[in-house]
C-alpha cells in the first residue's frame, strides 16, 4: 500500500496533543495528511476499489495563467500572478492536491484577480463572448445575470446554480450602482469570481456510479477540466463544454476521441514541454548557481540554451516524428545554438538559433543523459555527482524509490587528497555494507556518466587522474551516455515508469493500488503502439483510472 | 464546526495625531539610505515609566525563528564524537566567547544571548531522515513521510512561530511575516525542508526572499481608506467566502480541512483590506532585489536589508511574529565572500572541510549578529526591541558528517521582554532534555499563558527553566 499507516496514527495523536497558547486547546488551522488511500475498498472489488478519493486541486501556476488567457485575452493573462506551485512527491501537481491555501496565498489571488479584472474591462472585446445583452441601466439586474452566467460557465468550466447565480450577480450590481456604470460592475464579478474556489480548483467530486463498486464516475465537466488542464494546460474551451455536456464524455471511445482532437492543439506541446521541464528538473536551470571558478563557461544564458537542448529533443521525438518516445535516451543527434555548440566544442551552426546536428563525436554520448542541461542540474557547485545522477535515474527513470540512510550514518566523503576521482571517493559506499544496500544502486549509474563533468562538458581526467566510466545499470554494463540510454531503454520499468510519472502528474497523486491495475493496461498499450507517447496519453485519458475517482473519506 | 476560531475584532495599528508633536524619530538604514520613522508606540501609549502601555497592559513582545541549515563544525576534524566548536567551555552567564559566537560578542548583543548544548531533539526520534528530524526542532512534532514516490516530508503540526501567531496574530496588521535569505533552497523534498514555518502539516507558509517584495508586504500593501473600490473588494471575498463554504458541503474531509483554512486566510485578507494604514512614516523602497551577481548571492545585504525592515515592521507594530530562514536545510548556498567554492551542504558532509564549514558558522552569526543589533538599536519604552522579542536560532542537525539531532546548535536571544534571563547564560543540559523544552520558555514570553507544545514524542509541558527570569 502506498499510505504509511503510521503517519495517519500519527497524525491523529498529533491532533489530539496539539497545543496552543491556550492550553489545551486543537488550534483550528489543524493537520490533514495527505489522500490517505487507505480503509478504501474493503468489500467489492479488491482491484478497481482501492481507487484513490477525489481532491480538490489547485490550477498550477501556468495553468491558472493560461486559464486567465483565455477566458480574458493575453492582457489579463500578462496581469496575472497567482501563487507560486509547491512540490510534493516530485510533482507540482501533487503539490497542489494536498497543500492548503496560507494568507499570502489568497492575497496573491486576490491581488491577481483584482488586476485580472482591471485588464480584461479595459478591453471591451474580450468582455462580448459573455455580454448578449445590452444593460438597460447602468445596474440592470438582468443583464448582469446573464453576464455572470455566461462567464461563470466558462470561468468555473460548469453551469452555476440559481445560489451563486444570485450571489454574483448581487457583487455586480451593487459595484455597478455604486459606480454608474455597468461595466464596474462587471469589473466586480470577474474580480470576485476568478478568486472563488470554484475557478482556482479544479473540482473533482465525481458521482456515484451503478458499476464499481467504491468508485464514482467524474462528470462530463469535471473530465473535460481533467482533459484539458492535463492535455493543454488551460481551461476548456466552450466546444468541449459543450461536447461534455452533450455526454460526449461519456465512455472511453467518446474521451479517447476527444483526447486525439486536443492533442492536435498545438498548446499540448506546450504543455508537455512545461511537464518535461518540471519531470527533468530542467527548470532548476534557472536558478542553480556553478562556481565560476571550476565552470569559467557557466551562464545564465548558457543554461537557457540547455533547457531548450532537451526539450528540443524531446519535442522532436514525441511531436514532430511521433517516434519511439524511448529514443529520447540514446537518440544520436540533438540540438544546439551557437553558446552550446561552443560548450560541446561543436563547428557553430550560426546566429539563426538551434540546429539539428549529430551529438558531439568520441563522447558516448546519445539521449537526455548527454546532454548539458541534465548533467548540470544533477550535479553538485563544483563538481559531478554520480550519487545525485544515479538517483535521479532510479527514481525519475524507472520509479525506484531509494530508502534513506540509516540514522547515524557518517557521511563522510574521502579528501581529493586521499582519493583522486569521484569513484574512488565514493568507493567506501560500495564497501560498507550500511552504505551499500542503497548506494549500489544509486551509484553506478552515474558512475557511468563520470566522463560528463558538473556542467555536462566531456572529461577524461578527475583531480588529474585518468577516469574510468565503466560501470552498470543494474547489473548491466555501460560506460557514457549513450551506453546508459541504450540500457534503460530496454527496460520494462521505462515505459512503466514514464506512464506513472505522467499519470501523477495528470491527477495529482500517487496511484493507489485500483488504479495501477488500470495503468497497466495503459503501459500494454504504449508498448503495442511501438512507444509513441501521444497513444500512451490517449490511453492514459480514457483509463478508468482517469475518469474516475474512488470514494471520498 | 471544524473550526473552531474565532477571528478577534482587528485593532489597526493606527495612533492618531495627538502624540505627533512629541513623536521621537526612529533612525533606520534600508538599502542604504537613512530614514525617519515615527515610533508613535512610545509617545502617545506608553505610560510614566516607559515600562508599559498608557491603559496597563504590558508592551509587545514578539518572536522571531532563525534558521541556518546543515549545521556547524566538529570540534576535532573527522571526529564525530568532538562535539561541536561552537560551544563555550564555561556554563552560566559570562561564558567564554568561542570564536563562532564572537560575532555576537563584537555586535555587543551576547550578554542577549543564552547558548543551549547537549539538548535532543526528541521529535526526531520518531521518523528518521537525514535534515528532516532535525528541522522537528522548531515545530515539536515529528514530520510525515510522504512516501510512495520522489521521497517528500511534511512538517507534523505548526511550528512555534505560527503557535504564538495564532495567539497574537491578530493584534497586528500581519499575524506574522515570513523572510527568506539564500534562494539555493531544496525544493524536491517537500515542505519539511524547503520551508521554515508552517500552520499545520498542509500549510507551509511562503517565504520572501525579495527585499523589494518584503517593504511591499510590510510598508506597501495597505488599501487607503478612501479607496471607493474597497467596500466591492470586500464583497467579493465576502462571496468567496459563500462559495467556499457551499463546497465545503461536498467534499472529503481532508479537503474540509483545507477549505476551512481556505476561509480562515480569506476572512484575514478581508481584515487586511479593511485596516486603516498606520501613521508609521513609510520608509524608502529599498534597492536590493537579492538578484545574484555574477552568480554569487548578495547575502550580506539583503541580510541587512530584510533585518532593518524586520525592525521598523517590530517598531510600527505591523507583525509581532516573524521567522527568517537565512539558509536552507540541505542548501547549496555558497559562500562567496569566504572565498568558498562549495555548496555548503555537500561541504558540510566532507570532513576534510571542517575549517570551512566553521568559517560559515562564523559569517551566519555575523548575519545573525546585524539582525540583533537592528533589534537592540531600535529603542522601545525604557529598553529596545531586543529587549522585548524572543530570536530562537537552531540549524536541522549538529554537524552535516553525523546528521545527529543530538546537541545542535540553539541560541536563544532577547529579554523576551523580561520574561527571559538577562544576561544570557550557557546551559549544557545534564540528561539530553527535550528542545521542546526551550520551545515552550520562548512561547511563554509572548504567550505567558502557554502550557504545552509539540505532540508525541517531542511534546513538553516543562519549560527551560535555566533560560526563564
Amino acid at each position: 500500500m502506498l499510505m504509511n499507516h503510521a503517519s495517519s496514527t500519527l497524525l491523529l495523536t498529533a491532533l489530539l496533543l496539539a497545543t496552543s497558547c491556550s492550553s489545551g486547546e486543537v488550534p483550528s488551522d489543524a493537520f490533514s495528511t495527505f489522500g490517505g488511500f487507505d480503509d478504501m475498498g474493503g468489500d467489492g472489488d479488491p482491484d478497481d476499489a482501492l481507487f484513490a478519493e477525489p481532491r480538490i486541486r489547485l490550477l498550477l501556476e501556468r495553468q491558472y495563467v493560461n486559464a486567465v488567457g483565455d477566458l480574458l485575452g493575453p492582457a489579463a493573462a500578462m496581469a496575472a500572478s497567482p501563487r507560486a506551485d509547491v512540490t510534493l512527491n516530485g510533482f507540482d501537481a501533487i503539490g497542489a492536491a494536498q497543500l492548503s491555501l496560507t494568507d499570502a496565498d489568497i492575497d496573491a489571488y486576490e491581488r491577481s484577480a483584482v488586476a485580472v479584472a482591471a485588464a480584461a474591462v479595459a478591453d471591451p472585446t474580450k468582455l462580448s463572448p459573455y455580454l448578449s445583452c445590452t444593460p438597460l441601466s447602468p445596474s440592470d439586474p438582468d443583464c448582469m445575470r446573464s453576464f455572470v452566467d455566461a462567464f461563470g460557465l466558462m470561468a468555473w468550466r460548469r453551469p452555476l446554480d440559481a445560489a451563486e447565480l444570485d450571489r454574483w450577480s448581487a457583487v455586480g450590481v451593487s459595484a455597478a450602482a455604486d459606480f454608474g456604470t455597468f461595466t464596474r460592475g462587471v469589473e466586480s464579478v470577474i474580480a470576485g469570481m476568478l478568486q472563488s474556489p470554484n475557478f482556482i480548483y479544479q473540482v473533482e467530486l465525481g458521482a456515484a456510479s451503478d458499476d464499481g463498486a467504491g468508485q464514482r464516475k467524474l462528470s462530463g465537466y469535471e473530465l473535460a477540466t481533467r482533459m484539458s488542464f492535463f492535455l493543454l494546460d488551460t481551461t476548456p474551451s466552450a466546444t468541449l463544454l459543450e461536447a461534455a455536456a452533450a455526454g460526449e464524455l461519456d465512455d472511453a471511445d467518446g474521451v479517447r476521441g476527444w483526447a486525439e482532437e486536443l492533442l492536435l492543439d498545438p498548446r499540448a506541446r506546450l504543455a508537455f514541454n512545461s511537464y518535461f521541464e518540471e519531470l527533468l528538473h530542467l527548470r532548476k536551470l534557472a536558478e542553480i548557481a556553478k562556481d565560476p571558478g571550476t565552470y569559467p563557461s557557466w551562464s545564465p544564458e548558457l543554461a537557457d540554451s540547455m533547457k531548450a537542448e532537451t526539450i528540443a529533443l524531446i519535442d522532436e521525438i514525441v511531436w514532430t516524428e511521433n517516434g519511439d518516445f524511448r529514443d529520447i535516451l540514446d537518440a544520436e543527434y540533438t540540438f544546439v545554438d551557437e553558446a552550446l555548440a561552443d560548450h560541446y566544442e561543436l563547428a557553430s551552426p550560426g546566429p539563426s538559433g538551434f540546429q539539428k546536428v549529430p551529438v558531439p563525436p568520441g563522447e558516448k554520448r546519445g539521449g537526455i543523459f548527454g546532454h548539458a542541461g541534465l548533467l548540470s542540474v544533477l550535479a553538485h557547485v563544483s563538481s559531478s555527482s554520480p550519487t545525485v545522477r544515479g538517483k535521479f535515474i532510479q527514481e525519475r527513470m524507472l520509479c525506484f524509490s531509494i530508502p534513506p540512510p540509516p540514522p547515524g550514518t557518517v557521511t563522510d566523503l574521502p579528501s581529493t587528497e586521499d582519493a583522486k576521482t569521484m569513484r574512488e571517493r565514493l568507493a567506501l559506499h560500495q564497501e560498507d555494507p550500511l552504505c551499500a544496500s542503497c548506494h549500489t544502486i544509486m551509484d553506478p549509474p552515474g558512475l557511468g556518466l563520470e566522463n560528463y563533468d558538473g556542467v555536462g562538458k566531456y572529461r577524461t581526467l578527475d583531480n588529474g587522474a585518468p577516469i574510468d566510466a565503466l560501470s552498470a545499470l543494474d547489473g548491466a554494463p555501460f560506460e557514457g551516455a549513450l551506453e546508459l540510454g541504450q540500457a534503460l531503454r530496454e527496460r520494462e520499468q521505462f515505459s512503466w515508469c514514464s506512464v506513472l510519472n505522467l499519470y501523477r502528474h495528470a491527477t495529482g497523486h500517487v496511484e493507489a493500488s485500483g488504479e495501477v491495475e488500470r495503468l497497466r493496461e495503459v503501459d500494454e498499450a504504449f508498448i503495442d503502439a511501438e512507444y509513441r507517447l501521444e497513444a500512451a496519453i490517449v490511453e492514459l485519458v480514457s483509463s478508468r483510472a482517469f475518469r474516475y475517482v474512488g470514494e471520498q473519506n | 464546526m471544524n473550526n473552531p476560531k474565532q477571528y478577534k475584532p482587528r485593532k489597526a495599528p493606527i495612533i492618531r495625531s495627538q502624540g505627533l508633536s512629541r513623536r521621537t524619530m526612529l533612525r533606520g538604514v534600508v538599502g542604504g539610505a537613512t530614514v525617519a520613522l515615527a515610533l508613535p508606540l512610545l509617545e502617545i501609549m506608553l505610560d510614566q515609566h516607559g515600562e508599559a502601555l498608557a491603559g496597563g497592559g504590558p508592551l509587545p513582545r514578539r518572536m522571531i525563528t532563525w534558521f541556518f541549515g546543515n549545521g556547524c563544525a566538529l570540534n576535532v576534524t573527522g571526529d564525530v564524537n568532538s562535539g561541536l566548536r561552537f560551544w563555550p567551555s564555561a556554563e552560566g552567564p559570562g561564558y567564554d566567547v568561542t570564536p563562532q559566537l564572537a560575532p555576537l560578542a563584537n555586535a555587543g548583543v551576547i550578554d542577549y544571548c543564552s547558548v543551549l548544548s547537549k539538548f535532543e531533539v526528541k521529535a526526531a526520534a520518531e521518523n528518521r531522515r537525514g535534515h528532516h528530524d532535525g528541522c522537528t526542532l522548531f515545530s515539536g512534532y515529528p514530520f510525515i513521510e510522504v512516501d510512495g514516490a520522489n521521497y517528500s516530508s511534511k512538517s507534523g503540526g505548526p511550528t512555534i512561530d505560527q503557535v504564538a501567531a495564532n495567539e497574537i496574530g491578530g493584534q497586528t496588521y500581519l499575524p506574522s511575516v515570513q523572510l527568506q535569505i539564500s534562494k539555493r533552497i531544496l525544493t524536491t523534498e517537500g515542505p519539511t525542508l524547503q520551508y521554515l514555518s508552517h500552520k499545520g502539516p498542509d500549510q507551509p507558509l511562503p517565504q520572501i526572499a525579495d527585499p523589494q517584495a518584503a517593504w511591499n508586504k510590510l510598508f506597501a500593501s495597505f488599501t487607503p481608506d478612501d479607496d471607493p473600490t474597497t467596500p466591492h473588494r470586500l464583497a467579493a471575498l465576502d462571496a468567496v467566502g459563500e462559495d467556499t463554504r457551499a463546497l465545503k458541503q461536498r467534499v472529503g474531509s481532508a479537503d474540509r480541512i483545507r477549505l476551512d483554512a481556505h476561509l480562515d486566510s480569506v476572512a484575514q485578507i478581508r481584515n487586511q483590506i479593511a485596516a486603516s494604514a498606520p501613521e508609521c512614516m513609510q520608509p524608502v523602497q529599498p534597492s536590493e532585489t537579492n538578484t545574484d551577481i555574477d552568480g554569487q548571492e548578495p547575502l550580506i545585504s539583503v541580510n541587512e536589508v530584510m533585518s532593518d525592515l524586520l525592525a521598523l515592521a517590530f517598531a510600527c507594530d505591523l507583525t509581532r511574529v516573524a521567522s527568517v530562514q537565512f539558509t536552507g536545510s540541505v542548501a547549496s548556498t555558497v559562500f562567496s565572500d569566504l572565498g568558498q567554492n562549495m555548496g555548503h551542504h555537500d561541504m558540510t558532509h566532507e570532513a576534510a572541510q571542517n575549517e570551512a564549514i566553521d568559517a560559515s558558522t562564523i559569517y551566519t552569526m555575523e548575519r545573525l549578529a546585524y539582525l540583533l543589533s537592528a533589534l537592540r538599536d531600535t529603542p522601545e519604552g525604557n529598553g529596545n526591541l531586543l529587549d522585548n522579542s524572543c530570536v530562537l536560532v537552531s540549524s536541522d542537525c549538529s554537524s552535516g558528517l553525523t546528521h545527529s539531532t543530538f546537541d545542535q546548535p540553539i541560541i536563544v536571544a532577547g529579554g523576551g521582554g523580561g520574561a527571559l534571563k538577562y544576561p544570557g547564560v550557557h546551559y549544557r543540559s545534564p540528561k539530553r532534555e527535550n528542545t521542546s523544552d526551550i520551545l515552550l520558555a520562548c512561547l511563554q514570553s509572548v504567550c505567558p499563558g502557554a502550557s504545552e507544545v509539540g505532540g508525541t514524542l517531542g511534546h513538553s509541558s516543562s519549560p527551560l527553566s535555566a533560560i526563564l527570569a
